[in-house]
């Protein structure tokens, strides 16, 4: 995988722990081999005394069973390291933007959390693995050479072959895998999908045609798999085969040695304990290639979450330059065009920095829309929108604006916390809230140090709007941008709204997109959005 | 194991009893391969200091022939398995797979609340997918079992004491792998995946107010919270690990003393207790693979347990044909077939709710409903309803598949005419037409993306299409332009008035309200 120096998707290394980890079984696998080999040599020479063999023998055993286990979990640290900056750079890119990438909650999820999780299996196996597979066929190569060098050899050679066959089978199995990818990754997912559609299914009555229709798909799906999977079971079945070929050749070298049968001769002399630690090892050459092998399937669902992740961060709209407070903004014949598909539009207006200016149309005309457009979360499809004669980009000017939208975000944290974005204190605060009638509410349940979860901690919608709406007021930002200030409020507390936007607007540029008639009344301009 | 899963797997009983075959050869030829080498090279050593005459007398050819043909035998019997129990576990599901998804169907369909029926998807399809291991486990035992027998074999010609350390190497490792994976896996199995399901709960949470987050840069902070729950998982995941990396550690050790033992005890000569000890370590690592699916053992159990409880409804509804022009009652008026009728009311009031129990899909709605003289509720529920009424619901719910397929659930027999003509009157056939492939284009994951209008007015042609005598729309012009809206109010006005349809309508839009000649307000 090769990225650009921009991606900010951390660099997938392996792990060096885990894979040190699996290098350290092959030298418990060379222990084991000579514990082995001496104590078939000693029951030759009739020694008694297999105490030092047996020791060896033992201790290569435990080396094996503790570097396995050591390997697993350090792979695991891994990835564990790898996911936490994945889930942070996922986090920190894909929550403020999903609105402009036209995403739903549950697609985001999905990749925030699910994609995630599914690189587990390629960082904690196979890229460890991969780094071992290089390494372990040279150190048992390199431990068999004092013992028989031929034996070595041999190991060494059938490696050529083999190498051939799987770049070979490899191609081909990648090519298979890439031909069935996309009715593979469709068909697959047939059978959740319409369990999930069942409600739809069952008031048409096509629960019996889709079965059928479910039962065929079934079939091609086990049938493209099969396909996948016999290349790639192909590809193992080479790896098998010269694996089984070292160990055949290494015997039958060693055993014709022995005998003194070689038909040509050898610079070598073997002996019982050299020839059977040759032998011993010769199944652990290609055993970090055969592990490697096996996580294959690790590492085709870990790229393909690696490459999910990548196309979406490369979407990515980049952010716009920050620009100064305006003393103007307005906008001719701009349209926007709803996620819904609808577009909306055109639109004019002319704000100046002080002053109350109304968004009006009826409900679902895209008032809305028109103020998260300009917080660059709603595309713009055409017109113009200027900041002083200068042509504006949407987004430009979010650290100079104070939000309040129809959904609130809270940060697990204080209240006081939640409203300190523009450094006022307590008193401050307080005011504020009491004037949004939010007075009761405070007394109950412990005032600025109400602690709030994301979920809310029991407040109710009116009552997070409110906060909402106090977080903008509080916000000393020049610009403020209401969505429906006065809705769902009593009166008294809608006409403490409307006094205190009156206030702001003696020097702030308030925008509000409301229906309210009375806060119309007061606006020094109003921006018409018809149905 | 389920009937319907047993079923399954018996369709697939030749390919098992193949791979099984496989399974022991490969597993026999393994050891043989190791266990005859050393025999062999022990052998050649004695005969090699024996002199010439030992030698000649030492049959070499057999044994290095046998070496070869172990050999090859290991690597076609391997393939063989690997390929043939795959296919029975891929062909066995995807037939359990279509059983299921039929029997899940008739449950939803004879129970109270077909609507909340997708809400297991997730849950099912993961349960079914863990079931691979249940039918693979039925190669791999057999082949682990002569793995074993085999070791033992090996292991008695060293003497029977070598023979009963192996045995009981082999009950230890058994009894230690499934007592530990038994012990130590469910909890943290358990742990992850409800970390895992809280994480994706949080995070659909949080994600909702995105202005919220762009305009005050929440994003950090809320990043914070979602590390500190994702570091549950990563703790459970890890703990995962441990035990799995202790399972497969005890099965080397006691593979280690089994063979540490069996070398101080043997009593054989040298090429004896080579063969000895090289076929038991072959053997016992072949066996130590049985760990694998003890550690699996806990996800198989939960899906089964939850695939049991699953089982096909005792009598499938029976229904007289359905009436020609059925009357409706709502909220104590009389709807007479072939009405508009608009249902009004302030957001959240259950406008939706109603329409869904009018249809049966649910039977939650508090307003009196009667269709065709029968009271909603009381008899009958979607199976009986649902040749009444087209709904073209608000969410417009679009299967993954082709346009056609989603167009072809309304009714079996329609042909592309049919289809162009519905899309047509629902005002996007031009949008369908604009698709790379039309009416054959993928929709949902890597397919096409549809806005949420577009996908609207699909649901919309495909009620058209079912052809029921009462048309009901779920606020279907939401998020079009008003030139577009005319356009479907005059062309869902004319079919009205050709087809002499009834209409129940939820819309907050002035312009689509126009279509209703009654109206009732909750």
């Amino acid at each position: 995988m090769v990225k650009p120096k921009t991606s900010p998707i951390p660099h997938l290394k392996p792990d060096p722990r885990a894979s040190l980890w699996w290098v350290a079984d092959s030298f418990g696998a060379i222990l084991f081999a000579a514990g082995v080999a001496m104590a078939v040599s000693g029951k030759l020479s009739l020694a008694t005394n297999l105490a030092w063999p047996l020791l060896l023998l033992a201790a290569g055993g435990a080396l094996r069973a503790g570097a396995v286990g050591r390997a697993q979990i350090a792979g695991q640290v891994a990835t564990a390291r790898v996911q936490s900056s994945l889930r942070a750079m996922l986090h920190h890119h894909l929550l403020p933007t999903r609105l402009m990438r036209g995403r739903l909650i549950g697609e985001d999820m999905h990749l925030a959390v699910h994609s995630v999780a599914a690189t587990e299996g390629l960082v904690a196996r196979f890229l460890p693995l991969r780094m071992a597979s290089g390494v372990v066929p040279v150190i048992i190569a390199v431990a068999v050479a004092p013992a028989s060098w031929v034996a070595s050899s041999i190991m060494l050679a059938t490696l050529l072959p083999f190498i051939l066959g799987m770049v070979l089978a490899g191609g081909a199995a990648a090519r298979q895998a890439q031909a069935q990818h996309q009715a593979l990754s469709r068909l697959s997912g047939l059978f959740v999908d319409r369990l999930r559609s069942l409600p739809t299914i069952l008031a048409f009555s096509a629960e019996d045609r889709v079965t059928r229709h479910l039962g065929d798909a079934a079939q091609d799906v086990a049938r493209r798999t099969m396909a996948v999977l016999g290349i790639a079971f192909a590809s193992s079945a080479i790896l098998e085969f010269f694996a089984a070929l070292s160990v055949a050749l290494v015997a039958v070298y060693c055993g014709f040695s022995l005998l003194g049968l070689l038909p040509f001769p050898v610079p070598e002399h073997l002996t019982l304990a050299r020839a059977f630690y040759a032998l011993a090892l010769a199944p652990e050459f290609y055993l970090a290639l055969r592990r490697l092998a096996a996580a294959y399937h690790d590492k085709q669902q870990g790229e393909a979450a690696i490459e999910a992740i990548e196309a979406e961060i490369a979407e990515l709209p980049s952010p716009p330059a920050p620009c100064p407070t305006p003393r103007s903004w307005s906008g001719r014949a701009v349209m926007l065009s709803h996620p819904d598909g609808a577009s909306i539009g055109p639109l004019d207006w002319a704000w100046r920095a002080t002053g109350l200016h109304i968004i009006s149309g009826p409900t679902g005309s895209g008032k809305s829309s028109l103020l998260l457009a300009l917080i660059g979360q709603v595309p713009i499809s055409g017109g113009t929108i200027t900041i002083d004669g200068q042509l504006f980009s949407a987004g430009s000017l979010n650290a100079h604006i104070g939000w309040a939208g129809q959904q609130v975000a809270l940060l697990p944290a204080t209240l006081r916390a939640n409203l300190a974005f523009g450094g006022e204190g307590d008193p401050a605060m307080l005011e504020c809230l009491h004037r949004l009638g939010l007075a009761p509410m405070l007394a109950q349940r412990g005032g600025l140090d109400l602690v709030i979860d994301h979920r809310g901690s029991g407040l109710s919608g009116g009552e997070r709007r409110r906060i909402g709406l106090a977080r903008a007021l509080l916000s000393g930002r020049p610009i403020l941008m209401l969505d429906e200030p006065t809705a769902d409020l009593d009166e008294q507390t809608a006409a403490n709204v409307r006094a205190i936007l009156a206030d702001c607007a003696k020097a702030q540029m308030v925008l509000a997109a409301s229906h309210d008639a009375a806060l119309i009344a007061m606006a020094q301009s109003l921006c018409e959005v018809s149905a | 194991m389920s009937a319907t899963l047993k079923a399954a797997i018996a369709t697939q009983k030749r390919s098992i009893r193949w791979a099984v075959f496989c399974a022991v050869s490969a597993a026999l030829s393994a050891v043989g391969l190791l266990a005859v080498s050393g025999w062999f090279l022990a052998g050649s050593a004695a005969a090699g200091l024996g002199g010439i005459a030992a030698v000649q007398g030492f049959n070499y050819l057999l044994p290095s022939a046998a070496i070869r043909a172990a050999a090859i035998a290991r690597t076609a019997t391997r393939y063989g398995e690997r390929l043939l129990s795959h296919r029975a576990a891929l062909y066995a599901l995807a037939q359990f797979r279509t059983a299921l998804f039929g029997m899940v169907a008739a449950r939803a369909l004879a129970g109270k609340s077909p609507a909340s029926s997708g809400t297991m998807a997730n849950r099912l399809g993961s349960d079914v997918d863990a079931l691979e291991d249940a039918v693979i486990r039925q190669v791999t035992r057999p082949g682990a079992w002569s793995a074993g027998l085999a070791a033992a074999a090996a292991a008695l010609m060293a003497g029977w004491i070598g023979c009963a350390i192996l045995l009981a190497t082999l009950a230890l490792m058994r009894w230690c792998a499934k007592g530990l994976a038994a012990r130590l896996l469910p909890c943290p199995i358990d742990r992850a995946a409800a970390a895992h399901e809280a994480l994706q709960a949080d995070y659909a949470e949080m994600a909702g107010p995105c202005a919220d987050i762009a305009v005050y840069g929440l994003a950090p902070a809320m990043s914070d919270t979602l590390a500190e729950k994702a570091r549950h998982y990563d703790l459970a995941q890890r703990d995962v690990v441990r035990a799995q990396a202790l399972v497969s550690a005890s099965q080397t050790l006691l593979a280690t003393v089994g063979l540490v033992l069996l070398a101080s005890f043997a009593q054989a000569s040298a090429p004896i207790f080579a063969l000895a000890m090289l076929g038991a370590m072959a053997g016992l690592e072949n066996w130590g693979s049985l760990a694998v699916s003890d550690m699996r053992q806990h996800r198989v159990d939960l899906a089964q347990r939850h695939l049991a409880s699953i089982t096909a409804p005792h009598a499938a509804p029976t229904l007289a044909s359905p009436p020609h022009r059925p009357d409706l009652m709502l909220c104590g008026q009389t709807i007479a077939y072939g009405s508009r009728l608009l249902v009004r009311g302030p957001s959240g009031v259950g406008k939706t709710r109603l329409l869904e129990t009018l249809i049966g899909l649910r039977e939650d709605a508090p307003q009196p409903i009667a269709v065709d003289g029968a009271i909603a509720g009381a008899e009958g529920g979607l199976a009986a309803r649902r040749a009444i009424f087209a709904l073209a619901a608000q969410d417009a719910p679009i299967m993954a598949g082709s346009v056609a397929d989603n167009l072809a659930l309304a009714r079996s027999g329609l042909n592309e005419t049919d289809m162009w003509e519905a899309l047509k009157l629902a005002c996007v056939d031009d949008v369908v037409r604009a698709l790379p492939d039309g009416l054959q284009q993928w929709l949902g994951g890597d397919g096409a993306r549809l806005s949420g209008g577009q996908k609207r007015r699909i649901a919309l042609a495909r009620a058209l299409l079912a052809d029921r005598p009462w048309l009901v729309l779920d606020e279907p012009s939401e998020g079009l332009d008003a030139a577009t809206e005319a356009r479907l109010v005059a062309s869902l006005e004319q079919w009205l008035n050709r087809s002499g349809k009834g209409l129940l309508l939820v819309s907050h839009r002035p312009a689509m309200a126009r279509l209703a000649t009654s109206v009732i307000d909750l």
